[in-house]
């Protein structure tokens, strides 16, 4: 069975690679984008099996991005993982709001992320 | 030229006085004399009583005439006044600056008015005078003299200085408070902004150590384990931080349902079994029997009880032993975390619960520092409108309490009723919540002619009858209606409906039922009912003493039922403590206890003889409890007992005063 794709979307270089490192060696392939609309692009574009996301991107951020592919019949079935510092009661209501399937803090427990990843991917 | 009787004073001396006004006059006919009279007591009304000095001046400055008040003023008549000047009652500086006005006035022809001077008593107040200069002209235009107005207007100016400090008050508050808000604000800016760096350095560090970026020696391995253990403090700092200056800033939402506080203790334990087992230490849980659900944040509650555990594992030693505790008080819960570490210094403990302690370095062992658990503990119990509390003894170990009050009847609710509470209150609605239950039900039921069922199925004909008269039929309102007659209780939920509705509800029912009881000769039915209210809206900015404003009002159907009623009194009371003896004013008083305040903190669970003074010659001695305790300030201590085992005979005397007072104050 071929790998399943993540498209990681983080405009700070350093984490993006550490997550590639991270993903490639739990036996996923990897996408990035560095900025919102390269986000969108590669997302319609490529169609991965998963979007991780960052809230603080630039040119646009995080939630318009998730807001735009959750309400779009072709790509709201890619599940989304918000991947930010924000960690407020109000900002995971937001990520909910606009369709997030998970919320995961920064620093973040390694163990919790793929966790969350697999269940996403089983769940469809 | 004299007027009878008149108050006005004209000297008797030279200089004359231009009478011109009143010598014209007198050549008028009787008419108009008549209505110089008329005239002359205006005036004379006017000098006599106006509380303004009022006075005449010619152009050397000697008083003509002067009004009553003025020569009050000087603890004088008006005739030891005329004639003289302002140079022969103040001291010379002062008569001169009122001279220099005068002439001003003189050469003028213009008037001074308005001019507010300040006088110095002899007490040292000061006061303030305006005072008006008026030149007085001939037929020619020449100026003759002078009127002259003082008014005293000292409370006119204090009223001004006051107004002019709340002024200066409220900007600082204003600016106060912009601080604090940009104080949060940047907190939780900066917050933010420390999270990403260090969520690439726990990552890699991560990624390091698990040996995925190629293989790492003992060493190094050892070095990366102390880095992870480090960031994760790091980070606890941080949401910390965040997590406090938000409380603070007021911008922390309680978010109330109601919870199985045995379930939240016990769910907090597993994850700390494991942290206890590795340091050897016995961690054991101390539960009541009875289901205790009370109103309250169970997420932030949890954050408090973890927070006081990880705090007891950490600091004491191996094979040591941590205990919780969970206490029903007559109106609160208490729990307790209580360890054999190794204790904290008596003069720390006031310290404990403020930001970034730093206790005494003295005892010699290498410490990791409190941070800010304990002062974010403080605020979420307080936020619940409860009290946290230590107490602990170097070598000996430490106990660590918090309440949180308990608005909810003995008897606990089904699950059912909670879920179904909870379930309402996340759709935004708010509601009333009757319970009611039998007393020693099992007894009843041995009693019983007929089947449980069969009585709960006509009690639930009454309920429903009268509920129909009273509720309105919208879906959105519907009540629930929740019995249960194994254990002989009922619980009623009723949606989105006023108290006084919900109270007419009560009356209804209570009518209902004792007629039931009546006529179908339960001759030994004790029926408790109490009506709570659950509302998601808390306005915490108010702290007020909670979202649940309840206080159950309790009515009895048959016999009555004891019941712990409370008063705020202030009577004496003198507390006995082995051999310490306190006095102090008691500030609530109920059958179950009493609630006042002292210089010196009490022993939790302390038991304590107490002398309660109701009347002139009447004292009741009480034992009791220590529940809780709070420091209200410095050296100032809020505590709450609970009576034990009251002999009957005071029991009585207690409630029949408790209940003479209630009645007075509410008649």
């Amino acid at each position: 069975m071929s790998k399943k794709r993540i498209l990681i979307v983080e405009d700070e270089a350093a984490l993006v690679d550490m997550l590639k490192l991270r993903l490639e060696a739990s036996g996923y392939a990897t996408l990035t984008a560095y900025d919102g609309i390269e986000a969108l692009a590669k997302a319609k574009k490529e169609k991965p099996d998963l979007i991780i996301l960052d809230l603080m991107l630039p040119k646009i951020d995080g939630y318009k991005v998730c807001r735009m592919l959750k309400f779009d019949e072709k790509y709201k079935n890619i599940p989304i993982i918000i991947f930010t510092a924000r960690a407020q009661e109000s900002d995971k209501k937001i990520g909910k709001d606009v369709g997030a399937d998970a919320y995961i803090t920064k620093p973040f427990e390694p163990q919790t992320l793929l966790t969350k990843i697999k269940e996403l991917l089983e769940g469809k | 030229m004299a007027c009878k009787g008149s108050g006005v004073q004209s000297p008797s001396a030279p200089p004359k006085l231009n009478l011109y006004a009143l010598k014209k006059s007198h050549r008028k006919i009787p008419a108009i004399r008549k209505n110089q009279t008329e005239n002359y007591r205006l005036l004379q009304d006017l000098m006599d009583h106006v509380p303004d000095v009022i006075y005449f001046k010619d152009l050397k400055g000697r008083l003509l005439l002067v009004n009553k008040a003025h020569a009050k003023g000087l603890g004088l008549r008006p005739e030891q006044v005329a004639g003289k000047s302002d140079f022969d009652f103040f001291p010379e500086e002062r008569a001169e600056m009122m001279a220099k006005d005068d002439q001003r006035v003189f050469k003028s022809g213009k008037p001074i008015i308005d001019k507010i001077e300040r006088a110095t008593r002899a007490d040292g107040i000061d006061n303030y005078v305006s005072t008006t200069k008026i030149p007085r002209f001939d037929a020619k235009g020449r100026v003759i003299g002078l009127i002259g107005i003082t008014r005293d207007i000292t409370k006119r100016m204090q009223i001004a200085r006051v107004s002019e400090e709340e002024k200066v008050l409220k900007k600082r508050l204003e600016s106060l408070e912009e601080l604090n808000r940009l104080k949060s604000e940047f907190i939780s800016v900066v917050s933010h902004e420390l999270r990403t760096p260090l969520a690439i350095v726990k990552e890699g560090v991560n990624l390091i150590y698990e040996g995925l970026a190629g293989g790492i020696s003992e060493k190094q391995k050892k070095l990366l384990s102390q880095a992870r253990e480090n960031i994760e403090r790091l980070k606890k700092l941080i949401d910390d931080l965040l997590d406090l200056s938000r409380i603070e800033a007021g911008r922390v939402k309680l978010s109330y349902s109601l919870v199985n506080l045995s379930d939240l203790l016990r769910n907090s334990a597993e994850f700390f079994q494991k942290q206890a087992r590795d340091k050897e230490i016995t961690l054991k849980y101390d539960l009541p029997r009875e289901r205790i659900n009370i109103f309250l944040d169970g997420e932030r509650i949890n954050q408090v009880v973890s927070n006081l555990i990880s705090n007891a594992i950490k600091f004491t030693e191996e094979g040591g032993r941590v205990t919780v505790e969970l206490q029903a008080l007559e109106n609160k819960i208490r729990i307790g975390v209580i360890d054999t570490g190794i204790g904290i210094a008596k003069h720390d403990i006031p310290k404990l619960f403020s930001r970034f302690t730093q206790l005494s370095k003295d005892t010699g062992t290498a410490r990791k520092g409190m941070g800010l658990g304990l002062s974010i503990a403080k605020e979420l119990v307080e936020l619940h409108g409860g009290e946290i509390w230590a107490e602990s003894k170097p070598g000996v170990g430490s106990k660590f309490y918090f309440t949180i009050p308990r608005y909810y009847s003995i008897r606990v609710l089904d699950e059912f009723v909670r879920r179904k509470v909870n379930e309402l209150l996340t759709q935004g609605l708010k509601m009333h919540l009757i319970n009611f239950l039998f007393i020693d039900y099992k007894e009843f039921v041995r009693h019983l002619k007929v089947k449980p069922t069969d009585l709960f199925s006509a009690l639930r004909a009454i309920i429903e009858a009268a509920l129909g008269k009273l509720l309105p039929k919208p879906e959105r309102r519907r009540p629930y209606i929740h019995t249960d007659a194994s254990k002989g209780e009922c619980s009623i939920i009723l949606p989105e409906i006023t108290e006084k509705s919900a109270l007419k509800v009560c009356a209804l029912l209570k009518a209902g039922l004792d007629r039931y009881l009546t006529n179908n000769k339960f001759a030994n039915a004790f029926i408790a009912m109490g009506l709570l209210s659950y509302t998601h809206k808390i306005r915490l900015k108010e702290r007020a003493r909670i979202p649940a404003r309840v206080f159950v009002k309790e009515m009895y159907v048959g016999s009555e039922m004891r019941k712990h009623r409370r008063i705020n009194y202030k009577a004496t009371v003198e507390i006995i403590c082995g051999n310490k003896q306190e006095e102090s004013r008691t500030i609530d008083i109920s059958e179950g206890g009493i609630c006042f305040s002292a210089k010196c903190p009490l022993k939790t669970d302390a038991v304590i003889k107490t002398k309660l003074k109701i009347a002139k010659d009447k004292i009741l001695h009480l034992k009791g409890r220590v529940a809780w305790v709070r420091e209200e300030q410095k050296d100032f201590y809020r505590m709450g007992l609970q009576f034990l085992s009251v002999n009957p005979k005071t029991k009585k005397a207690l409630s029949r005063f408790i209940r003479a007072i209630s009645r007075a104050r509410s008649g």
